[in-house]
């Protein structure tokens, strides 16, 4: 199990955080759900989150501007960005940006656990879950 | 990890700085070497797979559904090898087909003109005039070859992420280009960008399959679930559906076959004329 592994998890479709949480909590992480992104950042601002999960299109604030945000009050933390809409060139500047992955919707909540997992070892956390060398960065 | 696509006016150039950039990078190198397998595994001549490769060859004696077939394996296999990462490909026009996948980089090499002329002058002995109209020809055979087949202009410059002129730029210098680029974050893989790719490898699978009896199919990868598009009359509609279920549904890697079928106008006419 993860070792209090913090994640925030912003999407403004209520249904993504109440599925995911429960997933994200089975391997271990703490996970604080918002739908709001205004006060998804005014938490990000208050703590250092291991690992940010943000939907890409959102009103007002969208992804990639959680995701700046984020890598401007934190070197540390993994940005994982998800969204119904993907495309090549959003992929390629959520990367250039310093996202540590991008899912396209819909996923299972296992696709998100191995991603979880992967940022997880790359913070130097241990999290016991089984992951193929070929299924992701 | 990412992949890089070399396409070039001419194979040889192309060729060689694949080469390069791949002793550069350490990735593996895929070129026409895998052509003897493909034909191998699609029963069909390699003269043949080869010549469905060459933009400016007659279509002589070469049927569309033979040379469709050709182009799907070498697809195949390329694709095949593409999921393994980390690799330089060209020569198989994997620029017209990986579309949409951002760890893919791909680059377009112009060969210098004048050594595209004195080649075309000392293989061809002809005058440097007509070496400069061969070499339009061959760019608009070039163009022609990949809007047929492909429906995307290979020439123009908007499909790529580098151009890069040799007129302008030593082939070491280009290298170099090629090898900073690669190493953008923006061109590095993830979950998203390998999933794309895994649905374009099934999706040629399924295709190649479909295509030993059904030439006119469409085919779109998502996850395991594979949907087919294709024509048929009415009459031949649930026979040809449960069919192409039955050949999909037996490829590796699928579990759900969506069939989607359109009246066949043409045929419809042509039999009712």
């Amino acid at each position: 199990m993860a070792e209090g592994l913090e994640v925030l998890l912003l999407d403004d479709e209520p249904i993504v955080g109440k599925r995911l949480k429960p997933a994200l909590a089975k391997i271990g992480c703490n996970v604080e759900v918002f739908e709001d992104p205004k006060k998804a950042l005014e938490r990000i601002d208050q703590k250092e989150f291991d690992i940010v999960v943000t939907d890409i299109r959102m009103d007002e604030v969208d992804g990639l501007q959680v995701l700046e945000h984020v890598r401007q009050s934190s070197e540390r933390t993994k940005v994982i960005m998800i969204t119904g809409y993907a495309m090549m060139a959003v992929a390629r500047e959520a990367m250039e940006k310093g996202a540590f992955d991008f899912i396209a919707k819909p996923f299972k909540p296992d696709d998100l656990r191995k991603v979880i997992a992967k940022a997880a070892k790359a913070l130097g956390s241990n999290i016991q879950f089984e992951i193929s060398e070929t299924d992701g960065p | 990890m990412s992949i890089i696509l070399i396409s070039s006016d001419h194979y040889e150039t192309g060729r060689a700085v694949a080469q390069q950039v791949a002793e550069a990078t350490g990735y593996a190198f895929l070129d026409r070497e895998i052509l003897g397998e493909v034909a191998s595994a699609s029963q069909i001549p390699e003269p043949k797979i080869r010549k469905s490769l060459e933009r400016s060859s007659s279509t002589v004696g070469f049927p569309a559904k033979v040379r469709n077939r050709a182009l799907a394996s070498i697809q195949a296999a390329a694709m095949a090898r593409l999921l393994d990462d980390k690799v330089v490909c060209h020569g198989l026009a994997a620029h017209l087909y990986v579309l949409g996948v951002s760890h893919v980089l791909k680059i377009r090499i112009l060969c210098k003109e004048e050594e595209r002329v004195s080649l075309i002058t000392a293989e061809r002995k002809v005058g440097i005039e007509k070496a400069r109209k061969i070499i339009k020809k061959q760019e608009a055979a070039d163009k022609r070859w990949s809007l047929d087949l492909f429906g995307r202009d290979e020439t123009n410059p908007s499909q790529y992420d580098m151009v890069i002129s040799l007129s302008q730029i030593e082939t070491d210098e280009a290298v170099n280009a090629i090898v900073e680029t690669v190493s953008y974050r923006k061109f590095q893989s993830m979950t998203y960008s390998i999933k794309c790719l895994r649905d374009k490898e099934l999706s040629i699978r399924v295709k190649l399959a479909l295509m030993e009896k059904y030439n006119d199919v469409d085919v779109t990868a998502d996850g395991t679930t594979v949907v087919v598009r294709t024509k048929a009359l009415r009459r031949e509609k649930r026979k040809k559906t449960e069919s192409i279920r039955a050949v999909a549904g037996q490829i590796p890697g699928v579990s759900y076959v969506e069939v989607h079928m359109v009246k066949d106008i043409f045929r419809q006419a042509a039999e009712s004329a």
